[in-house]
């Protein structure tokens, strides 16, 4: 507990649970909506604020602005219809979706993807994972004032986006995985193109350590906001590197291992004190760790042989009565789909499970409480959230 | 607070002359390779099948009509319009088009205030990313289609030349399916049809694992399934969409999948037929080929009274007659005249009209009649040494062989002709050749050219499998005759078959000849009609009968399809039966009401 | 996994078990059975992380699946237990007090699928739809397509061709 929160402990009166009581016509509190237009807002999505002065007494997260309904159209699509659907659900990360949807058929339809689509699945996601991580990087330095920083990251993020562009035909949905494999394997050269990328970001990642990491600023905001304490894991359902910053080491890709992950060699980092600098400083070792994934997949993956396995008709694609849940680690935790099949050439339910669905909602309504409004931006991005996959 | 952290940040000074990163003309930056921009779409590779618009997920594409594309069998004339305010770029429509017609251009930029211009026909509507060479196509490798056909097991050639039985084995059930999963249910074969039957609509009926429910749908347009999918000439094959970019489905054997996995005793209760509305009227039919069959059956089933007149002793015209039966099982050809013979259609064998019985008897005692007599006469290419007693028809030797008589088959043959009637002649005689003298010792020679060679495809390969020696490309001159006996065919080099207009006008090189030795020679360059029994009805230029589109003849009463109409196969005979049986339905309403 | 489920079955009504992967595994738990179910599971046999909590809409059976996707972090082994549920009376206990983001899985449900958690914070407060009042959306029996035609209107000017249709048209008309 602050300093500062202890003269408030009289004031405002507490609810039996331990919430803060508002009554809004003391006209001691004032309410303001942060987004669901707001720079600070990771998308569109608000924050319904009830405010002390300037401090945060309760919270509420607002979504349903961009509801498009996406897992009842799937069930309105064949198979290899969705794929383009999908993409969708988390703008800056569709890989991940494309991963889950494309895995969950192949597994209820016993299909085995070729050796390449795998790796070539496993570039894509690390990609993917940087590209967002970069994004990441420039918003939060943004959101306590520090733009510059996401120029660079933002320029950096384009290089990928270039590369994404080699492959797939895309920069944003990139809709290279498809059921069965991948739309296909790197054009040449491209090694010593992702390698000059891959230089030039670890170039810039100096440069955003120093301005950033290093930088009074950003440290005075950050350390010791927003602190996740290891025994809220569990209950709020957190993952990735808000949890991992938080001293529990989960990661999709060593617990649950998929793709080519058992073939390459990296740690799980964790830090203690999950704060917002702790977990910046997570991420951006994170980066790095992505970098040297990529060049570990680049110099492992084979260069030619089959990419997609053998696929009925996709027009009249029947897959027989199942369930299962396809997880991976997207940058801001466990990515799943839940989806089941009944035997008919339509999925009957498909469920997304989003990180942000816990971290932007049930965690974010407790942990902006006390926080300063100024701080509330720098929190939510700190939480990494994606609004888009909450209400899908 | 450390003064290491005040300080450092003032690095990026640093970055104050750095050179700018943005990219300095955007409008002029190039997408990717692969990238997925506009569509193009070649028109001429296009056919129009629709199957972008099936899989597009956004409903961005309308099949439209376009100009100077014109409808024709095998191309519906219509092109893709893609509405952008709609279309995701997800590629899939250029991933599953049947031609490969449809990409996509690395264009991307694009700007207009009118929000219209961004709905049109890539190809058709003239852009400036036409001819530009990037940007995403369907990467090799990747197939969303299945190209290769389900491999039909048939009898190895060592083997079935020695036999009459079935040669072609037919699927199983899961082949079929898999078969039939192949189809993009696009339609563009049922035009091509004679019968327009409503293939995809029988193959899906497959794929569901639903044959009673195809064999209701083959019924609606084809009363003789078990004769088609086995001997049908399949001309829907050759416009599949699925023949651009890989194989046909093989429309014909899944009809027979079918047909063959219902027993007879079963058609009744599925196509509800058993308790048919039965009308005043009598309709007699002349001849039980495929075009008496097929009226008789479609007018059967509108309750009309029929009987069939038939001069030869059992049903089946032609596909009895001619069709061997390593190719067509009797017994399967009997299966598809029981069927219509349950239906109440009274059949007389042995009656051969205009001999045993005339067309003016026939029209006292009934109120219309088919006739669909076919082509029965062999012609002779009226060379010298033809009137031989060794030269023979192929058509009657065919017939014969059927009906059981003991046919004549010497050591050496030569067999003229490059259709398929030659072929099954020859393929029939080589099967007995083996049985008599143990090998095959049989030329068959033709005027045209291997390349042009009127026989299917599969029937040439599978003759010379079976030992059979073609000579393709050379005219008959003269059969030797020495001692009054046949000693082989003298042949001179064809040099072209047709001439500019296309007209049939053989030109040859006197100076280039053969000579094939045989004992026997058998014509088989086609057939002629006999229709004498009917009297004054009008014919056409070309010496067939005239009828209109409902196949009545000069004789309101008279309608008349098959062969001796327009021919040249089974499906149009029987196209023609179904067509006559509605004409026939007409012109007895009509003069029902007056 | 197996042996956990042999455990399991000793003490509940476990039905219907599915082994899916070598770390997944489905099984039917009865309604009224569940929520002490998935607190054994949550505090003795260790699944603490909820994944997701959704359900499946089985109209034909006029029924609902419910599906609490549990984890256990330690085993790192997935348990799908399924609870089906009347669609007519679609109700269910909350577990609002096993995990603190239940609520907000609830509260979806019961917007989305019409299931009410009673007891659960704010269940019945708008979480993405605003002012609907269709049927609840997510139940088969909403027809996206029909809302969408009835609540917006096509672009003017679309058009198109069945080509078997067209084909026949311009072929063979008469036929
Ligand atoms: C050797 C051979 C192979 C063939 N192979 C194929 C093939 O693989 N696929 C294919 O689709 N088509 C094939 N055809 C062509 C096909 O058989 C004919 O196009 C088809 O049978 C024509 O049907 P139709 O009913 O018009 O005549 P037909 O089948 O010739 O039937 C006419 C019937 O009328 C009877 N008849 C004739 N005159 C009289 C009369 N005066 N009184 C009573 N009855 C009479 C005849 O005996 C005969 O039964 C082949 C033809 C031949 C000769
Ligand atoms: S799928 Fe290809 S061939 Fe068929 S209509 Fe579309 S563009 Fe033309
Ligand atoms: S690219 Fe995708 S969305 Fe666009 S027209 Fe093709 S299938 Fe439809
Ligand atoms: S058989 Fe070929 S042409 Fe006919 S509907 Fe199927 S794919 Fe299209």
């Amino acid at each position: 507990m602050t300093e500062e929160s202890k003269y408030r402990d009289k004031f405002p009166a507490k609810n039996p649970d331990g919430t803060n009581k508002i009554d809004l016509d003391s006209h001691k509190f004032i309410k303001v909506w942060q987004g669901p237009n707001h720079p600070g807002i990771t998308g569109n999505m608000s924050l319904e604020l009830d405010l002390q002065g300037d401090e945060v007494m309760q919270c509420k997260t607002h979504v349903g602005y961009l509801h498009r309904g996406f897992e009842k159209l799937m069930e309105r699509r064949r198979f290899i219809q969705c794929f383009p659907i999908c993409v969708r659900i988390a703008v800056p990360e569709p890989d991940f979706n494309e991963y889950c949807l494309s895995a969950s058929f192949e597994e209820l339809a016993g299909i085995e993807i070729p050796e390449a689509a795998k790796w070539m699945r496993t570039l894509l996601l690390e990609m993917s994972r940087l590209q967002s991580f970069l994004m990441w990087m420039g918003g939060q330095a943004g959101s306590f004032g520090i733009g510059v920083v996401g120029q660079w990251t933002n320029y950096a993020r384009d290089l990928v986006l270039d590369r994404f562009e080699e492959i797939s035909g895309g920069r944003i949905y990139h809709m290279h995985m498809t059921p069965g494999g991948v739309r296909g394997l790197p054009p040449t050269g491209f090694e010593n193109r992702m390698e000059e990328t891959l230089q030039t970001i670890e170039e810039i990642m100096k440069d955003v350590k120093d301005t950033l990491f290093d930088n009074t600023i950003f440290k005075k905001r950050s350390i010791g906001l927003g602190v996740i304490k290891p025994e809220m894991v569990e209950p709020y359902g957190i993952t990735g590197p808000n949890a991992r910053a938080a001293g529990i080491p989960k990661d999709v890709r060593k617990d649950y291992p998929y793709l080519k992950y058992p073939e390459l060699d990296f740690d799980v980092l964790t830090a203690e004190n999950s704060d917002a600098y702790t977990r910046a400083e997570l991420r951006r070792q994170e980066i790095h760790m992505t970098i040297d994934l990529i060049r570990q997949i680049m110099a492992k993956m084979p260069q030619s042989g089959d990419y997609m396995a053998k696929v009925p008709n996709v027009l009249h694609w029947q897959i027989p009565r199942g369930e299962t849940y396809v997880r991976a680690e997207c940058t801001r935790g466990e990515y799943g789909y839940y989806t089941v099949t009944d035997g008919s050439g339509y999925p009957r339910r498909i469920n997304v499970r989003g990180p942000s669905y816990t971290h932007a909602v049930a965690l974010m309504e407790k942990m902006a409480i006390d926080v300063n409004i100024a701080d509330t931006a720098g929190l939510m991005v700190s939480l990494h959230t994606y609004p888009p996959e909450i209400e899908r | 607070m450390n003064l290491k952290d005040l300080f450092k940040p003032f690095t990026a000074w640093k970055n104050l002359l750095a050179e700018p990163v943005p990219i300095k003309k955007p409008l002029e930056r190039q997408g990717a390779p692969r990238y997925r921009g506009f569509h193009k779409n070649d028109l001429e590779k296009c056919i129009g099948c629709g199957t972008c618009e099936e899989i597009c997920q956004n409903a961005a594409i309308d099949m439209v009509p376009v100009e100077g594309e014109e409808t024709e069998e095998g191309d519906s004339g219509l092109r893709p319009r893609i509405d952008y305010g709609r279309c995701c770029w997800c590629a899939l429509c250029v991933d599953i088009c049947t031609t490969g017609s449809l990409t996509m251009s690395n264009q991307f930029q694009w700007i207009d205030s009118d929000p219209d211009v961004f709905r049109f026909v890539p190809g058709a509507d003239e852009k400036y990313w036409d001819d530009e060479e990037l940007g995403y196509k369907k990467p090799d490798n990747y197939e969303l289609n299945n190209l290769d056909r389900i491999e039909m097991e048939e009898m190895e050639p060592e083997k079935r030349n020695h036999t009459f039985l079935e040669i072609v084995k037919g699927f199983s059930k899961e082949q079929a399916i898999q078969e039939a999963d192949r189809c993009v249910e696009c339609g563009i074969c049922i035009a091509t049809c004679p019968a327009h039957m409503g293939i995809p609509s029988y193959i899906k009926a497959i794929r569901k694992g639903d044959v009673e429910e195809g064999l209701r749908i083959m019924y609606e347009t084809n009363p003789l399934p078990e004769v088609c999918g086995r001997v049908c000439t399949h001309k829907c094959e050759t416009v599949c969409a699925m023949q651009h970019r890989g194989e046909p489905i093989s429309i014909r054997w899944l009809k027979r999948y079918i047909a063959d996995q219902v027993s007879l005793d079963k058609y009744q209760e599925i196509m509800g037929t058993d308790n048919l509305e039965k009308r005043e009227e009598k309709v007699a039919i002349i001849g039980a080929g495929p075009a008496g069959l097929s009226a008789s059956y479609y007018l059967a089933m509108m309750g009309y009274n029929v009987k069939i007149f038939e001069a030869l002793e059992k049903p089946g015209g032609m596909t009895r007659y001619g069709i061997p039966e390593y190719r067509l099982p009797y017994e399967e050809l009997d299966k598809d005249v029981e069927y219509i013979k349950s239906l109440g259609v009274e059949f007389q064998f042995n009656t051969k009209v205009g001999e045993d019985i005339t067309l003016e008897e026939i029209h006292k005692d009934f109120d219309a009649v088919f006739a669909g007599t076919g082509l029965h006469l062999g012609r002779s290419t009226k060379i010298p040494g033809a009137e031989h007693e060794k030269c023979y028809q192929a058509v009657d030797l065919l017939r014969e062989f059927t009906q059981g008589k003991e046919i004549e088959v010497a050591e050496r043959i030569v067999v003229i002709g490059g259709g398929n009637v030659a072929m099954d002649i020859s393929r029939t005689l080589a099967r007995l050749q083996n049985k008599q003298y143990g090998q095959v010792q049989l030329v068959t020679t033709s005027l045209e050219s291997e390349d042009i060679m009127p026989a299917d495809e599969e029937e040439i390969i599978e003759s010379r499998e079976e030992g059979i020696t073609l000579k393709p490309g050379w005219g008959p001159k003269e059969i030797k005759v020495e001692d009054g006996k046949v000693k082989g065919l003298k042949v001179i080099k064809c040099l072209s078959v047709f001439d500019n207009e296309g007209r049939f006008n053989p030109k040859f090189d006197q100076s280039e000849n053969d000579f094939f030795a045989g004992d026997m020679v058998i014509e088989a360059i086609g057939q002629g009609m006999d229709i004498s029994y009917m009297e004054d009805v009008e014919l056409t230029e070309r010496h067939k009968v005239k009828v209109d589109e409902n196949y009545q003849s000069s004789k309101p009463w008279l309608f008349v399809g098959g062969d001796i109409v327009k021919g040249p196969d089974a499906i149009s005979a029987i196209a023609d039966g179904h067509k006559a049986a509605q004409g026939i339905d007409n012109y007895l309403s009509s003069k029902g009401e007056k | 996994m197996k042996d956990l489920i042999q455990k399991l079955k000793k003490r509940f009504d476990v039905n219907d078990v599915v082994y899916q992967k070598d770390n997944q595994t489905y099984l039917t738990i009865a309604k009224d059975q569940a929520v002490s179910f998935i607190t054994h599971l949550k505090d003795v046999e260790g699944f603490t992380h909820l994944v997701i909590l959704t359900a499946v809409d089985w109209i034909e059976d006029n029924e609902f699946q419910l599906t609490y996707m549990l984890n256990n972090p330690g085993k790192k082994v997935d348990l799908g237990v399924r609870v089906l549920i009347d669609r007519e009376e679609a109700e269910m206990e909350s577990i609002h007090h096993l995990w603190k983001t239940a609520a907000t899985y609830q509260r979806e449900l019961r917007e989305m699928f019409g299931i009410d958690f009673p007891g659960s914070p704010r269940v019945n407060e708008d979480f993405i739809l605003e002012g609907w009042d269709d049927i609840p959306p997510y139940r088969r029996d909403f027809d996206t397509k029909e809302y969408s035609e009835q609540t917006y209107y096509p672009r003017p000017g679309r058009k198109t061709h069945d080509p078997a249709e067209y084909m026949k048209k311009k072929l063979y008309p008469e036929e």
